[in-house]
Order: structure tokens, then C-alpha cells, then sequence
């Protein structure tokens, strides 16, 4: 009896109707969500991206494939860094997840720095702005909120990368937080994956 | 359990501790608090939204009135709808869902009791937010553009002609906020960026409960409490915040495409420049009608609670009861074109919308035969609960059938735009969602206070609020077919709609009258109410398992369930007939589950208190004051102290257990219900 | 929390062949972008592209996010939405033209 009345406590979730714990279930619910936010800016972008009569020029006018290629390559390989972080914590390799943390966020910032390349070069070489047309507009909207969620993802690796330094080690409650914030990370990936290939590769400018 | 190896102190602050006072309600984590706090705050916005209908009343009271200015009379409407549905009816079962959801699956607090006080405190903060356009919002007249005639002129700055100007500064878009008329061309000024940053923020919250309410509901069931053993409205608010979840994304990107457009010049929706207004009409429903069901889901859950134990019957079948409820949610999402009907879509899209919206009058209608069933042969006992639970059936029905000539494209298209339309909103959310919501707290009154609210003013509430809603809302569908318009501020005397708005008027005046006595009755009730006992209903669910008012820890020992209804079978056998006869030892039985739930045999430890909640919160309206005024120096500044605000708090939360380690027993078992709101 | 431990793994070297993997769609992504510009192959780009996108994307939930390897629970979370967003988009595109079908 002691032990069911224990067993309610919510710092012991030992009995978890699903057997999935807590928080993996309720980022995984969140993430689902993010379909439906990231959907919509996709399907502004497809609906803007080759409507004939704007003035100014259209983003698919001005790609440039082998640098956001080489960034999408950088982005991707990043999940390979946090999958390898995740599984140094699960060996007890400290130093490893550490490194490996870093390594993410590293390279989400050299994905950050890349856009950041981009879109300077979209706004004073072509002059597309936000406000150009409303292709434009949707075009920066979505990789900008795409990008948003990259820049909070290097913000969190980077605390439990910090965490894990200043303590000397990830505890089994900050290494939750590490897998939560893996498959934050990943899903920022894959969307990134949805959009190099709808909004780079297959758009193009009304005829 | 000891704790584990010494968690290093991370926290700049130390921990909050106090369980009475200001500070406990600030730093509360405790669902029912929590729910308690929604309650108040949504009630409070029911008298604002519904002093803002008393003045839209008294101006349509009388043809080609002046009471109103025209500005004045916008922004009333959409501060009328925007408050009612966001601030009102959302916050109002987010209180009941958070008060009972643990309750009703036998759990001690929801899977995320920090996350649950973010939920509430980026709703208040967001609602404060919303409304602070009151006193700060603009509300410009229209540039005029070249080629658009009858603009220029028209509409003089603050309103135009009238007595009451006040309000004229404030959203006037339409709770919907059509493009680009409430965008940065034709509602120049700040006033809608009040209205879309704070329903930015209040949508926020909503997402965050959702996930918070789904995965209490998944993870957290007692032994036993399988998931077609839970009670109804534990399936509503499943439905309901899986509607959210899905739903919010998606109005969240259409308020940052509007927010943009007004603040930071993109052209989603400037027509101008080639903008799609009907991209604003599909993102804005594709969320707005799930809205509507997200609005009646719990309280046709409340209803289904309230029925069967008035009824002395079980839910006439739960199951189809609780599937009904899935697929409305579920076909909920396939209909949203249908408030498009006029709007220029293609014929076969409004064939396909159409139909699609006949399809939710059978789920629908499977609920509310079910519901009648549960009362067919019960032995019916009419307490004010049961009276607006049935009220409930009739109401709703009503509003449905309205809707139901809606789903006929031609027949919609003579009602859009028209005051029958407002009637059969108002039959759904007012005649239903809301009659739900009063009979929810007259049902479960005593779990708050240990009281019972008295009948007899309870009586006289529902039968003048019954008496007012229907003299306010039916003359509205004749009124509408006759050609009265929505969202307009006078219409002449030549066409005759003055006699039958004048009827409306009183009814909404009789309306208020009600809701006086009804606050009179809670307050009074509160302190000198009637004892409830345990169990004053005779009730069949776990909630009523705990005594009253609920003591913070829930259950001292939690259920384990053996069937649907498993109070009521601790309670009753049933005869050779079918028929429930109460056990020798049904008083004793009660008698026991309440001296064990109120001395429980070990410390029970609660999550404790945290800062961290209402600090993250705070940091977003101001970081969307500042993305407002952005262009000044000051309001870069706050969007800046804004997210250092909320992202420091997070950090800080992220390191803070959510249980510190346990030396220290609680002493207090008192009670803690609302007597403990001495603020 | 403990149940979590005992389910399938892959190892880091199975996770570098799986990044390989990924690479080498990403490349042949590319490579048919300046195929398709030289040839115009038409809807076949689009689809061969979708594809090879489709696959990155599952290849990266299913083993990165470990989704083949969890409670079916998620899986069902995460389709759900993934499935609701492409009908709804889906429609809405079509009935502002986007997408375009015959008579709608």
C-alpha cells in the first residue's frame, strides 16, 4: 500500500501506464505538432513561390545549390554528432558526450552562419528583401523560423554541454534532457531535409 | 527512497516554500490551485465580455441609434468574441480540466506539474496583455489608396459620429480578423497588434497544456483505470487537447504572417502587392474550426458526468459516447472551409466541405441520443447541475439543427453574414458550451469548498439565464433571414428589425440579472453553504472518492479501479433486474474511503513550489511589447530584456528538480482549498 | 526508465554507415538537380526527388530518433501528425490552385 501511495509521487514516475517515460512522450506529442506549424510555412512557400505578376525577383531565381547543399550536407551530419553524443552518455563516456555535444552545436552553427551567408548575399547582391513580394516573404519566413529553431537547438546543446563541464558529468535527469534534446535536433533536421528539396531543389520562377 | 547522490545546488534562488499567502499562489504548482486561478480569471472575463455585449445591445436596441460610435461599436464586437472564446470559455475548462483531470484518473497531479503553472501564467499574462490595448492600442482611420473609392473620408479617425467613443482605439478586425482589413493598410495604428501578439501568447499557453493533458492521460492512470474505464469528461479533454495540438500550430503561423505584415512589412496578405486574402480565410479556420470544438468537447464531457448521476443511471453507451466524441474531433478537421461558402471557393470544394459538415451531425446526434437514453427511466433528481445539463441537450440541439441548415452551401449562403448566424453560435457555445460550464460548477461546487451552493438561488439562476438566452438568441435567426446584417453598427428604420432587437435587449439585460445571482450565490455559498460530506451526489466516479474540499495530495491512497463507474460499484449491487440496490454497508464503505483519503499512513511529498513558471512567462509580453514599438530605441531594448527574462528562467528551471530532496515532512494537512486565498 | 536500456541499440559504427548513407542521397539529390536542368526530365524529377527526400527522412527517424526501435505509442503520435498535415495542406493547396485537378 506504502508502495502504490509512493508509487504516485511524481519525482518516481515507476509506473508509467504506457512504459514510455514522461517527457520523451511529451516531446514527442510536441514535435507532431510541429508538422502542422512547419506544413503551413511549406505550403505558403508553394503557394507564393511561382505566382506569376510579382514585382522584384523570386527566391528561386537566385539559389545557390552547391552552397546550400554543402550547409544541408553540414546540418545532416550534425545529427550524426548527436546521435553519437547520445550513445557515448548511455556508455558513461563523459568526455565523449561532451565532445560530441559540442560538435552539434558546432556544426549547427556553421549551418546558422551559412544562412545568415545567404540571405546577405539575397538581400544586397539581389536585392530580395522580405518585403520584396510575398514569395520573398514567404520564403524568409520559413527558413527563418526553421532557423530560429535551429539557433534555441544550439542554445540548448550548448547548456547541456555547459552543464555537463561544470559538473563533470550529465546525471540520469540532464541525460533524459540529452535524448530530449536529440530528437528536438533531429526534427529540425528532417524539416530542413522537406525544405532543401521542396523550396532549393524543385521550385522555380513562374514562366 | 533516499535521495541519490547529492544534487549540486544550481538554482540562484532558494527554493519557495510557503503554502499560504501571495508568494504560494505565485509559486503554485498544484493543478487544483492552478484551475482555481484559471476559474477566476475566466469568469472575470465573462462579465467584461459580457458588459461589452450589453453595450453592443443597447446600441442595436433602437434603429439608426448613436449611442455607439461605429469605431466604437468594431472594436466592442471583436473584444466581445475574442474575449468570450479566448478568455472565457477556453480558460473556463482548462479550469476544469485541470481541477479534475487528476482526479479522475486517480492521480496525484498532472505529468508536468511546472509546465501546467507556464500553461496559466502565459494565459494571464497574455490575457492582461491582450487587453492592455485598452489603454495603449491605436486604432487609425485607413489610409486611403488610390482606385479604392469611399474610403478617404468616410470613417473620421476615433470612430465617427456618436455619444460612446471610448473603445474606438481597439481591435476592430472581427475576433477572425479577416486580410488585409485588419492588416497594416486598412487597421493602421497598433490595436490589432495587441490582438494577434496576444492571441499569439494565449495560444501558447493552450499548446502547452495540451501536451501537458496527454500525457497525464496516457502515463499517469491509477492501477486498474484503463483508458475505456475513465470517466467521459477524462475522454473529452484527451479529444480536446489533441484538437489543440494539432490545431494551435497552425493559427500560430497565421498570427506571425499578419504579425509581420503589419510590423515588419512582408506581403502575405497585401493585395495590393499580390497577397492571398483567402490564404489568411483557410489558415485562420483550418485552425478556427477545431476552435468550436475544442470549446464544446469538455462541457458535452461535463454533461455526460452530470446526467448519469443525476439520472441514478449509467451512461446510456459510454463507449459510443466516448468514440462519438473522437470522430467529431477527428472529422472536425475536414470541414473548415464551410465559414468559406461565400468567400469565392470553387463549387466542387464547397460540395465537399458541405457534406463533409453533414457527416459531424451523426456523432453528434449519437451523443445526444445517448444522453437522452441515460435519462430515459432514471429516477431524475433536478438540482441546478441537472438542470442545466439538460438544458444543455436542449440548447445544443437547437444550435445544431441551425447548423445543419449551414452545411446546405445555398441555404448558407442567405445566412452568412447574417444575425442567424450569430444565433447559432450562440445556441452552441452559450445554450451549450457554456450552460455545461455553470452546471460543471454547481456539480462539483463541493470539491472546491466543502459546500454545497444553495438550490434555491441556483434554480432562480437557470431559469432567468434560460428565460434571457432564449428571448436574446431565437429572435436572432428570424431577424437574420429578414436580412439583418452582422458586424454592423445601425440599421434603418425602414426595415422593421427594430420591434423583435428590442426583445433581444432585454433578454441579454435578463441574462445579466442571472449571472448576479449566480455570483451572489457562490460567494455566499462559499462561506455559509450547506456541508457536501464526501459524497453529496451520491455520485459514481473516483473524483468523488477524495474528500471535500480536496485535500492537496488528492489520494492519500489511490484507487485501484475495477470497472467504469468504480465508485458507484463500490456503492451498489445490482438485482436480478438489472437494477442498482445500495449495499447494507454502502455507508460504512463511504465512511472508510474517507477517514483512509484523510489521514494518509506516510508523508506524502508534492512537487514543490518553483519561481521559475510565472518568471518564464513574464519575459513574453514584453519581449511582444517591444516587437510593437520595435522601431524605438525602448522597444528593442525589451524585446531584448524580454527573452533574456524568459530564456534565463528556462535554463534555470532546466536545472531545478522537480522535487527537492526529502528532509523535510510536511506538516500541514489541513485541507487546503480556496480557504487558503487570504490574498 | 529502465525498460528504456534493454531495447535495441545500433552502435556508433552502424550510425557512421547510416550518415554515409545519408551523404550519399543527399549527393545523388544534387546530382539529379543538375541533371534535370541539362535534360528537363519533368515530373520524374520531382518524384525521384521526393523520394530520395522520403528516404533521408525516414532513414533519420527511424534510426537517429530511434523511432524503429520504440513503443509503437510514438510512432503513432508522430504519423498522426505527419499525416494530418500533409491532408490538410493538401487540400488547401488544392483549392487555391496550387495543385491543380481536374474540375475542382
Amino acid at each position: 500500500m506504502a508502495d502504490l501511495a509512493h508509487e504516485m509521487d511524481l519525482g518516481h514516475p515507476e509506473h508509467e501506464s504506457t512504459g514510455i517515460d514522461n517527457r520523451k512522450l511529451g516531446m514527442w506529442a510536441f514535435l507532431s505538432s510541429e508538422f502542422l506549424f512547419f506544413g503551413a510555412l511549406i505550403s505558403n512557400y508553394l503557394l507564393y513561390s511561382n505566382r506569376a505578376g510579382f514585382t522584384g525577383v523570386y527566391p528561386s531565381e537566385i539559389y545557390d545549390i552547391p552552397f546550400t547543399s554543402v550547409s544541408s550536407f553540414v546540418l545532416l551530419m550534425s545529427s550524426l554528432t548527436m546521435v553519437l553524443a547520445h550513445n557515448a552518455l548511455s556508455r558513461g563516456d563523459q568526455g565523449g558526450t561532451r565532445t560530441w555535444l559540442f560538435a552539434t552545436a558546432a556544426l549547427g552553427a556553421v549551418f546558422l552562419g551559412g544562412q545568415v551567408f545567404e540571405f546577405t548575399e539575397f538581400i544586397t547582391l539581389y536585392d530580395m528583401k522580405l518585403t520584396t513580394n510575398p514569395a520573398a516573404s514567404a520564403f524568409y519566413l520559413l527558413t527563418g523560423f526553421h532557423g530560429t529553431h535551429v539557433a534555441i537547438g544550439v542554445i540548448m546543446l550548448l547548456s547541456l554541454w555547459g552543464i555537463s563541464r561544470r559538473q563533470g558529468e550529465l546525471s540520469e535527469k540532464h541525460g533524459m534532457n540529452l535524448e530530449l534534446v536529440g530528437l528536438y535536433w533531429h526534427f529540425v533536421d528532417i524539416i530542413w531535409i522537406v525544405i532543401f528539396t521542396v523550396v532549393y531543389l524543385l521550385s522555380v520562377p513562374p514562366a | 527512497m533516499t535521495a541519490t547522490a547529492e544534487r549540486p545546488t544550481t538554482t540562484i534562488f532558494r527554493r519557495p516554500s510557503s503554502t499560504t499567502g501571495l508568494w504560494s499562489w505565485l509559486t503554485t504548482v498544484d493543478h487544483k490551485r492552478i484551475g482555481i486561478m484559471y476559474g477566476y480569471a475566466a469568469f472575470s472575463f465573462f462579465l467584461i465580455g459580457g458588459l461589452e455585449a450589453l453595450l453592443l445591445r443597447i446600441q442595436l436596441s433602437q434603429a439608426n441609434a448613436e449611442f455607439l460610435t461605429a469605431g466604437a461599436y468594431n472594436a466592442l464586437f471583436t473584444m466581445h468574441g475574442t474575449t468570450m472564446i479566448f478568455l472565457f470559455v477556453m480558460p473556463a475548462s482548462a479550469a476544469f480540466m485541470n481541477y479534475l483531470l487528476p482526479l479522475l484518473i486517480g492521480a496525484r497531479d498532472v505529468a508536468f506539474p511546472r509546465l501546467n503553472a507556464l500553461s496559466w501564467w502565459i494565459f494571464v499574462f497574455g490575457a492582461i496583455f491582450l487587453y492592455s490595448t485598452f489603454f495603449f492600442g491605436t486604432s487609425l482611420a485607413p489610409v486611403g489608396v488610390d482606385g479604392i473609392g469611399g474610403i478617404d473620408g468616410n470613417l473620421a479617425a476615433g470612430g465617427g459620429p456618436g455619444t460612446f467613443n471610448f473603445l474606438a482605439d481597439s481591435p476592430d478586425g472581427g475576433w477572425f480578423g479577416y486580410q488585409p482589413n485588419a492588416g497594416p493598410l486598412y487597421s493602421a495604428g497598433t490595436a490589432m497588434d495587441y490582438w494577434a501578439l496576444g492571441l499569439q501568447i494565449v495560444g501558447l499557453a493552450s499548446l502547452v497544456s495540451s501536451v501537458n493533458f496527454v500525457v497525464t492521460v496516457l502515463n499517469m492512470r491509477a492501477k486498474g483505470m484503463r483508458l475505456l474505464r475513465m470517466p467521459v469528461f477524462a475522454w473529452m479533454t484527451t479529444v480536446t487537447s489533441f484538437l489543440l495540438l494539432f490545431s494551435l500550430p497552425i493559427i500560430a503561423v497565421a498570427l506571425f504572417m499578419v504579425t509581420f505584415d503589419r510590423q515588419f512589412g512582408s506581403l502575405f496578405f497585401a493585395a495590393t502587392n499580390g497577397g492571398d486574402p483567402i490564404l489568411w480565410q483557410h489558415l485562420f479556420w483550418l485552425f478556427g474550426h477545431p476552435e468550436v470544438y475544442i470549446l464544446i468537447l469538455p462541457a458535452m464531457g461535463i454533461v455526460s458526468e452530470i446526467l448519469p448521476t443525476f439520472s441514478r443511471k449509467p451512461l446510456f453507451g459510454y463507449s459510443a459516447v466516448v468514440f462519438a466524441g473522437a470522430a467529431i474531433a477527428f472529422l472536425g478537421f475536414g470541414v473548415w472551409a464551410h465559414h468559406m461558402f461565400s468567400s469565392g471557393i470553387t463549387p466542387v470544394a464547397q460540395a465537399a466541405f458541405g457534406l463533409a459538415t453533414m457527416t459531424i451531425a451523426i456523432p453528434t446526434g449519437i451523443k445526444i441520443f445517448n444522453w437522452l437514453g441515460t435519462m430515459w427511466m432514471g429516477r431524475i433528481r433536478l438540482t441546478t447541475a441537472m438542470l442545466f445539463a439538460i438544458g444543455f441537450v436542449a440548447m445544443f440541439t437547437i444550435g445544431g439543427l441551425s447548423g445543419v441548415t449551414h452545411a446546405v452551401v445555398p441555404s448558407d449562403w442567405q445566412q452568412t453574414d447574417t444575425y442567424y448566424i450569430v444565433a447559432h453560435f450562440h445556441y452552441v457555445i452559450f445554450g451549450g458550451a457554456i450552460f455545461g460550464l455553470f452546471g460543471g460548477m454547481y456539480y462539483w461546487f463541493p470539491k472546491l469548498t466543502g459546500r454545497l451552493m444553495n438550490e434555491k438561488l441556483g434554480k432562480t439562476h437557470f431559469w432567468l439565464m434560460l428565460l434571457g438566452f432564449n428571448l436574446t438568441f431565437a429572435p436572432m435567426h428570424w431577424l437574420g433571414l429578414q436580412g439583418m446584417v452582422r458586424r454592423t453598427w445601425k440599421y434603418a428604420p425602414e426595415t422593421g428589425l427594430e420591434p423583435w432587437n428590442v426583445a433581444v435587449t432585454i433578454g441579454a439585460f435578463i441574462i445579466a440579472l442571472s449571472i448576479l445571482v449566480f455570483i451572489y450565490n457562490w460567494f455566499t455559498s462559499r462561506r455559509r453553504g450547506q456541508e457536501s460530506g464526501l459524497d453529496p451526489w451520491d455520485a459514481r466516479t473516483v473524483e468523488w472518492m477524495v474528500p471535500n474540499p480536496t485535500p492537496e495530495y488528492n489520494f492519500a491512497v489511490p484507487p485501484v479501479v475495477g470497472s467504469l463507474d468504480h465508485f458507484w460499484h463500490l456503492k451498489y449491487d445490482q438485482d436480478a433486474e438489472g437494477r442498482a440496490v445500495r449495499k447494507p454497508d454502502g455507508d460504512e464503505i463511504v465512511a472508510r474511503i474517507e477517514y483512509e483519503q484523510l489521514n494518509p499512513a506516510e508523508p506524502i511529498h508534492l512537487p514543490n513550489p518553483s519561481y521559475f513558471p510565472v518568471l518564464v512567462a513574464l519575459g513574453l509580453p514584453i519581449m511582444f511589447y517591444g516587437i510593437i514599438y520595435h522601431e524605438t530605441l525602448w522597444g528593442k531594448a525589451l524585446i531584448a530584456v524580454g527573452a533574456i527574462i524568459t530564456l534565463g528562467s528556462l535554463i534555470g528551471w532546466g536545472m531545478e528538480p522537480l522535487e527537492e530532496p526529502h528532509h523535510v515532512e510536511h506538516e500541514d494537512h489541513d485541507q487546503v482549498g480556496e480557504a487558503s486565498f487570504d490574498g | 526508465m529502465s525498460v528504456e536500456e534493454h531495447t535495441h541499440h545500433p552502435t556508433p559504427a552502424q550510425y557512421w554507415k547510416i550518415a554515409v548513407v545519408l551523404g550519399v542521397l543527399t549527393a545523388i539529390e544534387v546530382a539529379m538537380y543538375y541533371i534535370n536542368d541539362a535534360y528537363n526530365l519533368g515530373a520524374l524529377n520531382a518524384v525521384l526527388l521526393i523520394i530520395l527526400a522520403g528516404l533521408k527522412f525516414v532513414i533519420v527517424v527511424g534510426f537517429y530518433m530511434h523511432l524503429r526501435y520504440e513503443k509503437p505509442t510514438l510512432n503513432r503520435f508522430f504519423t498522426a501528425g505527419f499525416i494530418l498535415a500533409m491532408a490538410l495542406y493538401t487540400v488547401v493547396l488544392t483549392a487555391m490552385g496550387v495543385i491543380a485537378i481536374r474540375g475542382a
